[in-house]
C-alpha cells in the first residue's frame, strides 16, 4: 500500500494583477493535477487559493512515491542470439553489457511475431518529493501571463517578483529552489497585521493558521462572499441597496487579504451628474460600490473595501472621501465643458480621427453610415432627416472630455449630450443603442432608429474590414467582427427588421472609395454572416439539420429565415415528420436520376393508378391552400397542412412504380413528385431532416 | 523589518512640505542614494531627469533620489481647482538594480514621513507604466493611501527601446498629495510649505499666481507657430548631436522637443492623428539617445561597475 500525504504549495509574491489572479490560480491547479497524473501519482481533492500576495494549492492524499513498474528491454532475436555452439553471439554479449548484467540474467520472450532475448526488470517508483519541484517550476514558467517581468539582477521572469515559496508534503518541507527562490517552512501573514514569518507545520493547518494568526483569508470564494455580506449589510443599514458589478467584486476580492468594508459619503450636489458617470467614477477609478435607494436612484454614498483593520477607521474613511470629491469635481468639469461645447460641434473634428488607415477617418465612416442608414430608413418608414442627424452625431461623443476619461461611456454620453443639444428622445437613445448589443446576451436597441443605426454601423465595419483583407481567421478577430455579425443578426431577427441582407451589403459596399474591393467581398461577408447564423441557432437550441433545411432554400432575409426555421422545428415534432422527410429524400433522389429537367405539368390523362389520381388531385387542392400561407410567411401552418399529405404520399409510393418502362407515364409521375417537392421547398428542404 | 517611530522634527504638527522633502532625502540618503538636485529643463515627469532616464540604461549600478518639478500644461486649472496643477513636484527614487526588499524600503520611508501603515489602508494596485515618448515601459503599481494614489512604483523593463539589465526600480512620490494627507487639507494651495515664527507660508503663497498665469499662457497665449518651429529645431539639433556622439546635449534637445509638444497639445494645436506622429518623433530621439549613451558609457568602460 502506497503512503499518501497532503501537498501544500504556496508561491509568495509581490502584489499580483487583480484581474488575472483567479485565472492564474485556477490554471496553476489544473496544470498541477495534469502533471501529477502524468507522473502516475494519485491524489483525491485539489484546491486553489489566491490572495494579492500568494498563489497556493492544497492537493489531498498524494502518493508519496510512484508505483514500481515492470520494464522489459528487447534484445536480439533468438535465432541471432547464439551461435552453432550455443555460445552467445556478439549481439547478445553487447545487449547484456548495455543492460549491465550477465547473459544468464536474460530471458526468452515469445509471441506470434517471433522470439527474442529480453531483459526483465522492476523500475523503482520515484519519490514524489523529488518530482514536485521540477513540476512546479515548469508550470510556473508556462502560466498564461500576458506580460512577464524581470526584477533586480535576477534572470527569472514571472508575473511579479517572487518573495518566498513553501512546499510541504505531509509535514515534510521540500528542500528545493523554485525559480531561484529557496523553499522554506514558512508562509507570511498580512503585510501590515502580521508581516513576520508564519511557520506552517502541515498542509491541513495552512488555511486556519493564516486566518487566525496571519490576518489572511486565503480562500478566494470565502473572501468574496464575506465582502458581499459586508457591503450588502452596510447598504441595508443605510436604507439602500448596494450595486454589485461582478467584475468589480472579483477585482476587489483580488486586492485584499483581509477585507474590512465601510461607508463613505459625497456631496448631494454631485447627483446632478448622469448616474453612469457617478458609477464609472466610483467603480472604475476608486473600486467603490455605489448605493441606490429603493427607486433605483443613486444615493450620495459609496462603500469601500479596505485591506486593514485600521486603528483609526475614521481617518481611512475621511481619506477616501477626500479622493472621491476631486474625482467628481473633475467629472463635473468635463460635463460642463462638454455641454458648453455642444455635441454636434465635434462632427468636424471627426476627420482628425483615423478609423482604419485604409478606410479613412471616423468622419468618412459616419458619412458612409449615413448613406446606408438613409436607404434602410426609406424602406422602414423612418424620417430621413433623423437618419441623417443621427449618423452625423454618432461618433461625436468619442471626442468629448467625458468619454476620453471614461471610454466605456461611449454612446451613453452621446445620449446625454444629444438631449442637452435639444435632440428628441428617440434620436438621443439611438446614439446609445448604436453600441448594443455590447456582449453576448446583452440587450438590443429599443428604438427603430437605434436598431437601423446599429445595423448600418455593423454592416459598414464588416464590409470595410473584409475589403482590406482583415477578416477574422482562427482565433484572430482584431476588429471583433464576429461580435458585430452576431449583433447585426440578432437585431434583424429579434427586433423583426425585414431587410434583405444581400441588398444591404451592396448598398454598404457602394459607399466606400475602394468600391472594387468592397463589392468583391459581398459574398464572403454573406457567407460569414450565414456561418454566424448557424452558431446563433445552435445556441438557441435548433438542430443542425433544421438549420440546413432552411439554408438550402436560400432566403436572403434573416427574418424570413427565422420564420422558416421556427416552422421546421415545430414540424419536426409532428408524427408525420419522419416519413415525410424520408419521402422527400426519396423524391429528390428520383428527380436526380431522371436525366432531363422534370416538367411540372401533370397530364390527367396519364394518371392510371388510384393512388396517383388521388395524390394529383390533392396537389391541386393543396396548392390553393399553401400559396396564400407562404405569401403570409405562415410557414408553420403550411407545413402542418402538408403533413396531411402523408397518407396519400405513402399510398403513392406503395402502389405506384415511378420509374416504370413507359416513358410517358414515368414522366408524368416525376412531374407529380416535382410538384410535391416544390410545395415543401416553398418553406424548407425537409429532406435534410434527420432522426 | 522594524518600523521606527519617527519624531516629527517640527514638534507636534505634521511635516511641512519642505520638511517632507528633507525627510525623504535623509531617508534615502541612508539607503545609499546620491541626492541630486532638480534638473533645469522643463519636463513632464521626474523620469525624464537624466539621473533616471540615462542612468537606467546599461549595466552600471546606481542609486539616486531627488525632487523634480513636473510640468503638465494640460493639467492647468487657472489655480481654481484644489487638486490640479500644471506645475507640481515629484520625489523620485531610483534603485538599480532593484533590491529584493524594495517594497519594504518604501513602506519604511512612509513611516519616516509620519504615515502609520497600521492606521491607513495602503495598497499596491496594479499599474503598468508606459512612456511612449521615452520608449520606456515597466510593470508595477500605484500605491494607494486610503484610496489616494500617492506613489508610482515601477520595475523598468525597457528604457529608450533597450532592455533593462539589471532592472531599475523607480519610486515616484506625489509630494502635494502626500502633504495633503499628512496635513489633512482639502485644498493643495493651503499646504503649509513651511512654518515660520511669523506664521505659515503656504503652497498657494508660492505658486497660486504661477498657476493662474501659466494656465493662461499654456492654454491661450503660447505662440503655436513658434512652438512648431522650435519642435523641429530641437529635433534637428538632437539628431545632429547624436551624429556627433554627444548623447547628453542630444537628450536635452529631446526634452525640449517633448515639452514643446506638451504645450502645443494644451493649445489644442495638434490633431488626434498628428498627435501619434509627434509622440513617435520624440520616441525616435529618445531611442537614439539611449543607444548613443550606452555606447559612450561602454567606451568609458562602464566606470560605475565595481569589479
Amino acid at each position: 500500500m502506497v503512503k499518501k500525504q497532503d501537498l501544500l504549495i504556496e508561491i509568495g509574491t509581490e502584489e499580483l494583477p487583480p484581474k488575472s489572479l483567479k485565472n492564474l490560480a485556477a490554471i496553476f491547479r489544473e496544470q498541477m493535477c495534469l502533471a501529477l497524473k502524468d507522473e502516475e501519482l494519485d491524489f483525491s481533492d485539489a484546491n486553489w487559493y489566491a490572495t494579492p500576495r500568494r498563489l497556493s494549492l492544497i492537493i489531498k492524499d498524494v502518493d508519496t512515491t510512484q508505483k514500481d513498474k515492470k520494464s522489459q528491454r528487447k534484445g536480439p532475436s533468438l535465432s541471432a542470439a547464439f551461435d552453432k555452439n550455443k555460445k552467445p553471439t556478439q549481439a547478445t554479449l553487447g545487449f547484456a553489457r548495455s543492460c549491465n548484467v550477465g547473459v544468464e540474467k536474460l530471458e526468452k520472450f515469445e509471441n506470434e511475431k517471433g522470439a527474442w532475448l529480453v531483459f526483465n526488470t522492476i523500475l523503482k517508483g520515484k519519490k514524489t518529493d523529488k518530482l514536485i519541484p521540477k513540476l512546479v517550476e515548469t508550470i510556473l514558467e508556462r502560466l498564461p501571463i500576458a506580460k512577464r517581468m524581470r526584477w533586480g539582477n535576477h534572470n527569472i521572469e514571472f508575473v511579479r517578483p517572487i518573495k518566498w515559496t513553501l512546499i510541504l508534503l505531509g509535514n515534510k518541507p521540500l528542500n528545493c529552489k523554485i525559480l531561484g527562490i529557496e523553499s522554506g517552512t514558512c508562509s507570511y501573514g498580512h503585510r501590515y497585521h502580521y508581516p513576520d514569518a508564519l511557520e506552517i507545520k502541515k498542509p491541513s493547518e495552512y488555511i486556519d493558521t493564516l486566518k487566525n494568526k496571519g490576518y489572511v483569508i486565503v480562500d478566494y470564494d470565502e473572501r468574496l462572499s464575506l465582502i458581499k455580506t459586508q457591503i450588502s449589510k452596510i447598504a441595508k443599514s443605510n436604507k439602500g441597496n448596494v450595486i454589485i458589478d461582478s467584475e468589480l467584486l472579483d477585482e476587489v476580492t483580488s486586492l485584499v487579504e483581509w477585507p474590512v468594508s465601510f461607508l463613505g459619503n459625497f456631496e448631494q450636489e454631485f447627483l446632478k451628474l448622469p448616474k453612469e458617470v457617478l458609477i464609472a467614477t466610483m467603480q472604475d477609478n476608486q473600486k467603490y460600490f455605489p448605493v441606490a435607494n429603493d427607486k433605483g436612484e443613486l444615493m450620495p454614498l459609496f462603500i469601500c473595501v479596505s485591506n486593514i483593520e485600521s486603528s483609526d477607521l475614521e481617518s481611512v474613511k475621511r481619506g477616501n472621501e477626500r479622493v472621491i470629491r476631486p474625482r467628481l469635481n473633475d467629472a463635473v468639469f468635463f460635463w460642463e465643458w462638454d455641454l458648453k461645447y455642444g455635441l454636434k460641434n465635434h462632427h468636424k473634428s471627426l476627420s482628425d480621427v483615423v478609423y482604419q488607415k485604409d478606410l479613412g477617418t471616423l468622419h468618412d465612416k459616419s458619412e458612409r453610415i449615413s448613406e446606408t442608414l438613409i436607404s434602410i430608413a426609406k424602406k422602414m418608414n423612418i424620417d430621413t432627416g433623423s437618419a441623417k442627424t443621427v449618423a452625423k452625431l454618432c461618433f461625436c461623443d468619442l471626442l468629448t472630455k467625458m468619454v476620453s476619461e471614461f471610454p466605456n461611456l461611449q454612446g451613453t454620453m452621446g445620449y446625454y449630450y444629444a438631449k442637452a443639444d435639444g435632440e428628441n428622445d428617440d434620436l438621443a437613445l439611438a446614439l446609445e443603442e448604436l453600441y448594443q448589443p455590447r456582449f453576448a446576451g446583452d440587450k438590443l436597441p429599443k428604438t427603430l432608429l437605434g436598431q437601423c443605426l446599429s445595423i448600418s454601423e455593423k454592416i459598414d465595419s464588416l464590409i470595410g474590414i473584409f475589403s482590406i483583407g482583415k477578416a477574422p481567421t482562427g482565433d484572430k478577430d482584431p476588429f471583433a467582427l464576429r461580435r458585430s455579425a452576431i449583433g447585426l443578426l440578432r437585431i434583424i431577427i429579434e427586433c423583426k427588421i425585414d431587410i434583405d441582407l444581400k441588398d444591404l451589403l451592396s448598398t454598404a459596399a457602394s459607399n466606400f472609395t475602394n468600391k472594387n474591393q468592397t463589392s468583391n467581398c459581398i459574398n464572403d461577408v454573406y457567407t460569414f454572416l450565414m456561418e454566424r447564423l448557424r452558431y446563433y441557432y445552435r445556441d438557441e437550441g435548433f438542430g443542425a439539420d433544421v438549420f440546413e433545411s432552411v439554408l438550402a432554400v436560400n432566403t436572403n432575409k434573416p427574418l424570413d429565415f427565422h420564420h422558416r426555421i421556427v416552422a421546421v422545428a415545430e414540424f419536426k415534432k409532428l408524427d408525420e415528420a419522419k416519413s415525410l422527410a424520408a419521402a422527400n429524400k426519396r423524391i429528390i433522389n428520383l428527380l436526380k436520376k431522371s436525366e432531363k429537367s422534370t416538367s411540372v405539368k401533370i397530364k390527367d390523362s396519364l394518371l392510371v393508378e388510384k393512388s396517383e389520381i388521388k395524390l394529383a388531385s390533392k396537389l391541386v387542392d393543396y396548392k390553393k391552400i399553401i400559396t396564400p400561407l407562404i405569401d403570409n410567411r405562415n410557414y408553420k401552418s403550411a407545413l402542418t397542412e402538408l403533413a396531411g399529405l402523408k397518407k396519400d404520399i405513402d399510398n403513392f409510393f406503395d402502389n405506384v412504380m415511378v420509374m416504370c418502362d413507359e416513358a410517358e407515364l414515368k414522366k408524368n409521375r416525376l412531374a407529380i413528385l416535382n410538384n410535391l417537392n416544390s410545395l415543401f421547398l416553398q418553406t424548407a428542404d425537409i429532406s435534410k431532416l434527420q432522426d | 523589518m522594524t518600523q521606527k517611530k519617527k519624531q516629527n522634527p517640527a514638534g507636534n504638527s505634521e511635516l511641512s512640505f519642505q520638511e517632507l522633502i528633507f525627510e525623504l532625502q535623509k531617508y534615502w540618503s541612508t539607503q545609499e542614494c546620491v541626492i541630486v538636485q532638480p534638473y533645469d529643463i522643463e519636463m513632464g515627469a521626474g523620469t525624464f531627469h537624466p539621473a533616471t532616464f540615462l542612468r537606467a540604461i546599461g549595466p552600471e549600478p546606481w542609486r539616486t533620489a531627488y525632487a523634480q518639478a513636473s510640468r503638465r500644461p494640460t493639467d492647468g486649472r487657472f489655480g481654481e481647482n484644489p487638486n490640479r496643477l500644471q506645475h507640481y513636484y515629484q520625489f523620485q527614487v531610483i534603485l538599480k538594480p532593484s533590491p529584493d526588499n524594495i517594497q519594504e524600503l518604501y513602506l519604511t520611508s512612509l513611516g519616516a514621513i509620519g504615515i502609520d501603515v497600521k492606521k491607513h489602508d495602503i495598497r499596491f494596485v496594479e499599474d503598468n507604466w508606459e512612456s511612449p515618448t521615452l520608449g520606456a515601459w515597466g510593470l508595477g503599481w500605484e500605491v494607494w493611501l486610503d484610496g489616494m494614489e500617492i506613489s508610482q512604483f515601477t520595475y523598468f523593463q525597457q528604457v529608450g527601446g533597450l532592455d533593462c539589465r539589471p532592472v531599475t526600480g523607480e519610486i515616484t512620490y506625489g509630494l502635494e498629495r502626500i502633504a495633503m494627507c499628512l496635513q489633512n487639507c482639502a485644498d493643495l494651495f493651503e499646504i503649509a510649505w513651511t512654518r515660520t515664527k511669523k506664521g505659515e507660508v503656504t503652497y498657494g503663497d508660492i505658486y497660486h499666481q504661477n498657476e493662474v498665469e501659466m494656465s493662461r499662457y499654456n492654454f491661450d497665449l503660447a505662440n503655436t507657430k513658434a512652438l512648431f518651429n522650435w519642435f523641429d529645431t530641437c529635433e534637428k539639433e538632437s539628431q545632429k548631436l547624436i551624429k556627433e556622439g554627444l548623447p547628453i546635449p542630444a537628450y536635452e534637445m529631446a526634452m525640449k522637443a517633448s515639452h514643446s509638444f506638451n504645450l502645443l497639445d494644451a493649445r489644442g494645436a495638434i490633431s488626434v492623428t498628428e498627435r501619434q506622429r509627434y509622440i513617435l518623433r520624440v520616441r525616435s530621439l529618445s531611442n537614439a539617445v539611449a543607444q548613443s549613451y550606452l555606447e559612450s558609457r561602454e567606451k568609458l568602460g562602464f566606470p560605475l561597475v565595481k569589479s
